[in-house]
C-alpha cells in the first residue's frame, strides 16, 4: 500500500510539473507550426510572466490588498499583458523582418532575443533569486499518518485545473472562433491564406499573443508553486518545454499537451525511482528514442516532402 | 578577398589596441575577487563591503608604510570558471595581493594560478579543507574549515537523537565537502543515515526529493550547499507536509532565505561563525559600518577586513611588498584583529575558530542554541 | 493614411510602455525578511518616457527614414572599382595572407599579456567555428549541440592528464579522435532526421553530454571541476616558474633568461597559431576534394544528391566526424590555456555563439568565419567599461546582424571562372 501511495505521490508530481510543461510548449508548437520557426525566446517570456506576477503581488500586498481571489486575478491579468506585450514586440522587432529566410537566421536572431531578455531582467532586477510569496496553501493527505502519506496540495490542484481550463479554452478557440479558423488556414499553407484574403501578419502577431498569455499563466503558476525567480529560469524551463512540444509532435497542439504530461510525469519518475540528478538525462534520452522511431514525435504529422 | 583580407588586418590591428596602458603606481593594489552578481551576491556584498572598510580606514591612517591601497574589483559569478577568468586579469594587471574568492569552488582553481604567479591570497569566506591542503605557501584563510564545522553540526544533530537523518547536498566542493563531513560525523556516533542525494545548484523542483524523505520517514535533514535551493526546499517541504528538523552550513544563513522560505524558515539550525559585531572590541568599527548604512553582522564581513588589515600588517611586518616575504611574515607572527587574535599553521590555516549553532528565526534573526 | 500610422506608432508607444514600466521601473527589493517594491531612480524612469517618445516618433515617420536610408550614398570607396583580374587577385591575396601570417607569428612578443591571453581565446573560436562551418555552413546540417564534442575534447586531456600523465602533445591526437567518435555517433540517430527536429536532437545530445559530467562526479569532478591541467611543453621544457613534472627542464633556466609570465602565454599562442592555421587549411583541402562539394550538395537539395547516386549516410557522417574532429582539437587547447575545466564552459550559449559566428561570417566561407569570430570575441573585451551591458548587447548585436546582413560578414564564393568581358 505505501509504494503505491509512493507511485501515485510521484504521479502526482509529475502531472503537476508536467502541465506547466505543457502550457509553456503550446507557445513554441503554435509559433512553429505557423511559421516554422523555433522561438527560442519563449522561454524568456515566461520567465518575464513570472516576473509580473511577483512585482504585482508585491505591488498588492503593499497597498494593503488582501483578499486572494483579487490578488490572483489582477496579478494573472498584469502577467498576462506584460508577456503578450513582450511576446508581440519581439516577434515584430526579431522576427517578422527575417521571415522567410534561410531557417538560421530567425532561429540566431531568436537566440539573439533569448540573451537580450534575459540580460534585460537581469539588469533591471538583479540576479538573486527573489522569493514568490506562497499565496495558496495546503492541501489533503491520504493514507494512514503513521506511514507514508500522499498529500496533494492546494496549488497543484489549481495548476491542474487551470491548465485544463486553459487547453479547453484554446482548442475551441481554434476550432470555433473565425480568428481560430484563420489560424488554422495560415498553419496549413500561408501564401494561400494571403490570397484569401487573411491578414496573416495580424494572425501570426494573434498567435504569438496567445503563446505569450499561456506561458504567462504558467509563470504565475510556477511562481508560486516553486517559490523563486531569477533571471535565467525561464531558460531552462523553455529547453523542457519545447523538448515536450518536439516529443508530442511539434505543431501538434494535444501534442504539446501530451508531451508536456510525459516529459513531467517521467522526470517524475526519474527522480522518484533513481536519482533526481539524471532526471534531464533520461528526458533528453526519452526524446531521442521517440524521435528515432516516429521522427515527427508522437502525434505530429508525417511531413510529406515536395520535389 | 582583398578586402576580406583588409578587414581581416583592421581586425587584428584593432585588437593590439586593446593592449592594457601599462600601470606604474606607487599604490599597493588588493585584488577583491568574488561574487557581485549570481545567486550568492548577498555573501559577496558582505566580501566587498569589509574589504572596502579596511581599505578605507587603512588609507585614511596613511596606508602601509606611505603606500596606499587600491581596491581592484573583479565578479566571479561563484563559478569556476569565471574565477579562474578574474583570477587570470588580476594577475595580468599586477595584483600581487587578493582578498578572495568566496565559494569554495572558485577559490581552489583561482589558488591554483595565484600560487603559480606569486600572488598572495586570503579567503574570507572558502570553508573547503582541499584548499590549503596541497601545499601552497601563499594561501591562507580568516575563516574556519569544513572539518571543523562539520562536526560541530554532526555532534549537534547526535545529541538530539534523531531516528534518521537525511543528508542532501548542490554536488559542489563546498556543499558535499561539508555534508560529506557531516555524514562521516554521524556515522561514527552511530547515527541512522537514511539518504545521501545530491542536487544540481539552480533546479527549483524539489517535489519528488521531498517525497522521497517523506518516505523514508526522517526527522533532520542535513543540507550542505546555499540558502536558494534550501529555501526552496524548506518551502516546498512544509507543503508537502514533511515533518523534519533542517540543519544547515554557513551558506545559508541569510536573511533571503526567509524571503524564499516564509515561515518555513522557522527553526532552521546554522553553523555560523561566532558573531563577531557583538563583541566589545569590535564597537567602534560596526559604529563606523552602521554610519556608512551598511550592516556587518553578515558572516564574512569582519572576516573579509580582516583579511585586508592582515595583508597590510604583513606587509609592515615584512617591511617588503614581496609576497613571499609577506607570506613568511604572516606565518610567524600572530595578528590582533576585529575576530580575535590570529595565528596561522603551516598550511595557512588558523589555528583556532569555532562555529556556533544558531536557531533561525522567521523573521531573519538568531539565536545561539546552546 | 495618417491616422492609421498615426495609430498605430501610438500603439507601438503604448506596447513600449507596458514592456519597460513594470520591469524597469519597479524594482523587487529585498529589505530584511520582505521583498518589497521600490520605484526606480528618475533617470530610469525618464529613459522609459523617451523610449517610448522615440518608438512613437520612428513609427509615425518611419516610411520618410527609411526612405532616405535607402538614399544614403554608399560609403564604400571601392564600389564602383573594377573588379581586379583574376590571376593579379589571386597573387595578391597570397601576399597578404603571408604577411598577416609573418605578422601573427610575431605580434605576441610586442603587446601584453592581455592581448595575447585574449589572441589565444579567438584563435580557438576560430577552430570551432571552422569545424562547425562544415557541419552547418558546407553540409547545411543544423547542430545545435556542437560543443559537446568541444567538452569531449577538453575533458579528454583533464582526465588522461589527472590519471595517466598524458601529456598535451599525445592528449592532442586522442581527444580530437575520441570527438570525432562522438561525431560519428551523433550522426546514426539523426540520418533520418530533417530541419528541426535535427536541431533539437543535437541540442539534447549536447545538453546530455553537459548534465552527464556536471553529475559523474566520480568522475569527472562534477561542478567543481578538473584543475591541475599543464599547459604544453615543448622538447621537454617547461614554461612555468616552477617544474610541475619531474624530468622536465624549465625554459627560463636553459636559456637563462629571467623568468616570466609571458612566456607560457606566447608559446600557448603561437600552438594555437599553428594548429588553426592546420585546420583552415585542412578543411580548405576538404572543401575542394569529392567529400566537400557531397556535403554542399547535400545542403543545395538532398533529394537530387541522393538521386545522384551520393551516399546520405556516409555524407551525414563524415560531415558529422570531421566537425567534431576539430572541435576536440579545440578542446584540448582550451583545457591546457584555462589549466581548468568545469562543465559551466559548456553550456548551449556556447554552441550557440559558436553557431553565431558561423551565421556571422557566412555561412560556408573560411575567411568570413575567421572574421566573426575575432569579432565576436574582440568586441566585447572592447566594451569591458560597459561590463554590464556587456551580453545585453551581444544579444542585441545578434539580432541586428540578422536583420541588416543575414548573408553574413563574407558570403561564401564558390571557386568560379568568369568569362572576360566583350570589348
Amino acid at each position: 500500500m505505501q509504494d503505491l501511495l509512493y507511485f501515485l505521490q510521484q504521479l502526482i508530481n509529475g502531472l503537476t510539473i508536467g502541465s506547466a510543461y505543457a502550457l509553456i510548449a503550446i507557445g513554441y508548437t503554435m509559433v512553429y507550426g505557423i511559421i516554422g520557426m523555433i522561438n527560442f525566446a519563449h522561454g524568456e517570456i515566461y520567465m518575464i510572466g513570472a516576473y509580473t506576477a511577483l512585482i504585482t503581488i508585491t505591488g498588492l500586498a503593499s497597498l494593503g490588498v488582501a483578499w486572494l481571489p483579487l490578488i490572483l486575478i489582477v496579478a494573472l491579468i498584469c502577467a498576462v499583458l506584460v508577456s503578450s506585450s513582450m511576446g508581440w514586440a519581439v516577434e515584430r522587432v526579431a522576427y517578422r523582418p527575417v521571415r522567410g529566410r534561410h531557417r538560421l537566421i530567425p532561429l540566431i536572431s531568436a537566440i539573439g532575443m533569448s540573451i537580450f531578455l534575459q540580460n534585460y531582467v537581469h539588469l533591471a532586477q538583479g540576479s538573486r533569486n527573489i522569493g514568490f510569496p506562497a499565496l495558496i496553501q495546503g492541501g489533503f493527505q491520504f493514507g494512514d499518518p503513521d506511514s507514508f502519506q500522499t498529500s496533494i496540495s492546494y496549488m497543484q490542484i489549481t495548476i491542474f485545473i487551470t491548465t485544463l481550463i486553459c487547453m479547453t479554452a484554446l482548442s475551441l478557440f481554434i476550432s470555433r472562433s473565425r480568428i481560430g479558423r484563420a489560424c488554422r488556414a495560415v498553419s496549413q499553407d500561408l501564401g494561400m491564406a494571403n490570397l484569401l484574403g487573411i491578414d496573416t501578419n495580424r494572425i501570426i502577431s494573434a498567435t504569438f499573443i496567445i503563446g505569450a498569455s499561456l506561458a504567462a499563466v504558467a509563470g504565475l503558476l510556477l511562481g508560486m508553486y516553486y517559490g523563486s525567480v531569477d533571471p535565467l529560469f525561464g531558460f531552462i524551463a523553455g529547453l523542457k518545454a519545447f523538448t515536450a512540444a518536439v516529443l508530442g509532435g511539434i505543431g501538434s497542439i494535444p501534442g504539446a499537451m501530451l508531451g508536456g504530461l510525459i516529459l513531467g510525469v517521467s522526470e517524475s519518475m526519474t527522480s522518484g525511482y533513481l536519482s533526481g540528478e539524471y532526471k534531464d538525462v533520461v528526458s533528453f534520452g526519452l526524446l531521442i528514442l521517440i524521435l528515432l522511431f516516429k521522427p515527427t514525435g508522437l502525434l505530429g504529422k508525417p511531413e510529406v516532402e515536395k520535389i | 578577398m582583398r578586402t576580406s583580407v583588409k578587414k581581416l588586418a583592421a581586425a587584428v590591428g584593432a585588437s593590439v589596441a586593446v593592449m592594457a596602458a601599462g600601470q606604474v603606481a606607487a599604490e599597493i593594489k588588493i585584488g577583491i575577487a568574488g561574487p557581485m552578481t549570481g545567486p550568492v551576491a548577498q555573501y559577496g556584498d558582505m566580501q566587498f563591503s569589509g574589504a572596502r572598510m579596511a581599505i578605507e580606514q587603512i588609507n585614511a591612517n596613511g596606508g602601509v608604510d606611505g603606500e596606499m591601497l587600491e581596491a581592484v574589483e573583479v565578479d566571479d559569478v561563484c563559478d569556476p570558471k569565471q574565477a579562474v577568468t578574474v583570477a587570470n586579469r588580476l594577475v595580468n594587471e599586477g595584483v600581487q595581493y587578493v582578498v578572495g574568492h568566496l565559494c569554495s569552488s572558485s577559490t581552489q582553481p583561482a589558488s591554483d594560478i595565484y600560487e603559480d604567479e606569486g600572488v598572495l591570497m586570503i579567503t574570507p569566506a572558502s570553508t573547503s579543507p582541499d584548499i590549503t591542503e596541497r601545499g601552497y605557501e601563499l594561501v591562507f584563510r580568516t575563516i574556519g574549515l569544513d572539518s571543523m564545522q562539520g562536526p560541530v553540526a554532526g555532534q549537534h544533530i547526535a545529541s538530539l537523537n534523531p531516528e534518521r537523518v537525511a543528508i542532501v547536498h548542490d554536488k559542489q566542493q563546498y556543499g558535499e565537502g561539508i555534508a560529506t563531513a557531516v555524514r562521516d560525523t554521524l556515522q561514527a556516533a552511530g547515527v541512522e543515515i537514511a539518504m545521501f542525494e545530491g542536487i544540481t545548484a539552480g533546479d527549483k523542483d524539489f517535489s519528488s526529493l521531498i517525497t522521497k524523505m517523506k518516505q523514508a520517514d526522517v526527522d533532520y535533514v542535513y543540507y550542505g550547499g546555499y540558502h536558494p535551493e534550501l529555501g526552496l526546499i524548506l518551502r516546498q517541504a512544509r507543503q508537502a507536509d514533511l515533518d523534519a528538523v533542517f540543519m544547515g552550513p554557513e551558506g545559508v544563513g541569510n536573511k533571503d532565505i526567509n524571503t524564499i522560505a516564509g515561515d518555513a524558515a522557522e527553526g532552521l539550525l546554522v553553523t555560523l561563525p561566532p558573531s563577531f559585531d557583538q563583541k566589545e572590541e569590535n564597537q567602534a568599527l560596526v559604529q563606523a559600518f552602521n554610519d556608512k548604512g551598511e550592516d556587518p553582522s553578515g558572516p564574512f564581513v569582519l572576516t573579509s577586513y580582516t583579511a585586508v588589515q592582515l595583508i597590510a600588517d604583513g606587509i609592515a611586518q615584512a617591511g617588503s611588498d614581496d609576497p613571499m616575504e609577506v607570506a613568511a611574515a604572516l606565518r610567524a607572527n600572530s595578528f590582533n584583529t576585529p575576530i580575535g587574535t590570529v595565528q596561522y599553521d603551516d598550511k595557512g590555516d588558523m589555528r583556532s575558530f569555532e562555529f556556533v549553532v544558531y536557531e533561525w528565526h522567521s523573521d531573519g534573526s538568531k539565536t545561539p542554541v546552546n | 493614411m495618417a491616422a492609421q500610422n498615426f495609430k498605430h506608432a501610438l500603439f507601438c508607444a503604448i506596447v513600449t510602455l507596458v514592456i519597460s514600466y513594470p520591469i524597469l521601473g519597479l524594482n523587487l527589493v529585498a529589505q530584511g525578511t520582505q521583498v518589497v517594491l521600490e520605484g526606480a531612480d528618475t533617470a530610469t524612469l525618464i529613459s522609459i518616457v523617451l523610449a517610448a517618445v522615440a518608438v512613437f516618433l520612428f513609427q509615425l515617420f518611419r516610411d520618410h527614414i527609411m526612405g532616405s536610408v535607402g538614399k544614403m550614398p554608399n560609403l564604400n570607396p571601392f564600389a564602383n572599382r573594377e573588379p581586379m583580374e583574376q590571376s593579379k587577385r589571386q597573387r595578391l591575396d597570397t601576399i597578404v595572407l603571408t604577411l598577416l601570417v609573418i605578422g601573427a607569428l610575431i605580434w605576441p612578443f610586442l603587446v601584453s599579456r592581455g592581448s595575447v591571453d585574449l589572441a589565444t581565446l579567438v584563435l580557438i573560436y576560430v577552430m570551432l567555428a571552422l569545424g562547425l562551418n562544415v557541419v552547418v555552413g558546407l553540409a547545411g546540417l543544423l547542430d545545435l549541440g556542437y560543443v559537446a564534442f568541444y567538452a569531449v575534447g577538453a575533458y579528454t586531456f583533464a582526465l588522461l592528464y589527472q590519471y595517466f600523465n598524458i601529456s598535451f602533445w599525445l592528449a592532442l591526437p586522442i581527444g580530437a579522435c575520441l570527438a570525432a567518435t562522438f561525431g560519428f555517433l551523433l550522426g546514426f540517430p539523426v540520418l533520418r532526421l530533417r530541419g528541426d527536429y535535427l536541431a533539437i536532437v543535437t541540442l539534447g545530445f549536447g545538453e546530455i553530454i553537459r548534465i552527464l559530467l556536471n553529475n559523474m562526479t566520480w568522475l569527472t569532478g562534477g561542478p567543481n571541476g578538473i584543475g591541475g591541467i599543464p599547459d604544453p611543453t615543448l622538447f621537454g621544457m617547461e614554461f612555468g616558474r616552477r617544474v610541475k613534472e619531474e624530468g622536465n627542464t624549465l625554459f627560463h633556466e636553459v636559456f637563462n633568461i629571467s623568468y616570466s609570465g609571458n612566456h607560457k602565454i606566447i608559446v600557448l599562442y603561437l600552438i594555437t597559431l599553428v594548429l588553426a592555421l592546420f585546420t583552415a587549411l585542412v578543411i580548405r583541402r576538404f572543401t575542394k576534394m569529392p567529400v566537400g562539394r557531397s556535403w554542399e550538395a547535400l545542403r543545395e537539395d538532398e533529394i537530387a544528391a541522393r538521386s545522384l547516386g551520393l551516399n546520405r549516410t556516409s555524407v551525414k557522417l563524415s560531415a558529422f566526424t570531421i566537425g567534431a574532429f576539430f572541435a576536440g582539437f579545440a578542446g584540448t587547447v582550451f583545457a591546457s590555456k584555462q589549466g581548468f575545466i568545469s562543465p559551466e564552459s559548456f553550456v548551449f550559449l556556447e554552441s550557440a555563439i559558436i553557431l553565431a559566428i558561423v551565421v556571422l561570417g557566412g555561412m560556408g566561407s573560411q575567411i568570413g568565419v575567421i572574421l566573426a569570430a575575432v569579432a565576436v570575441i574582440i568586441l566585447p573585451e572592447l566594451a569591458r567599461e560597459f561590463s554590464e551591458y556587456r551580453m545585453l548587447l551581444f544579444g542585441l548585436a545578434m539580432v541586428l546582424m540578422m536583420i541588416w546582413r543575414p548573408q553574413g560578414l563574407m558570403p561564401m564564393r564558390r571557386i568560379h571562372i568568369e568569362l572576360k568581358k566583350q570589348e
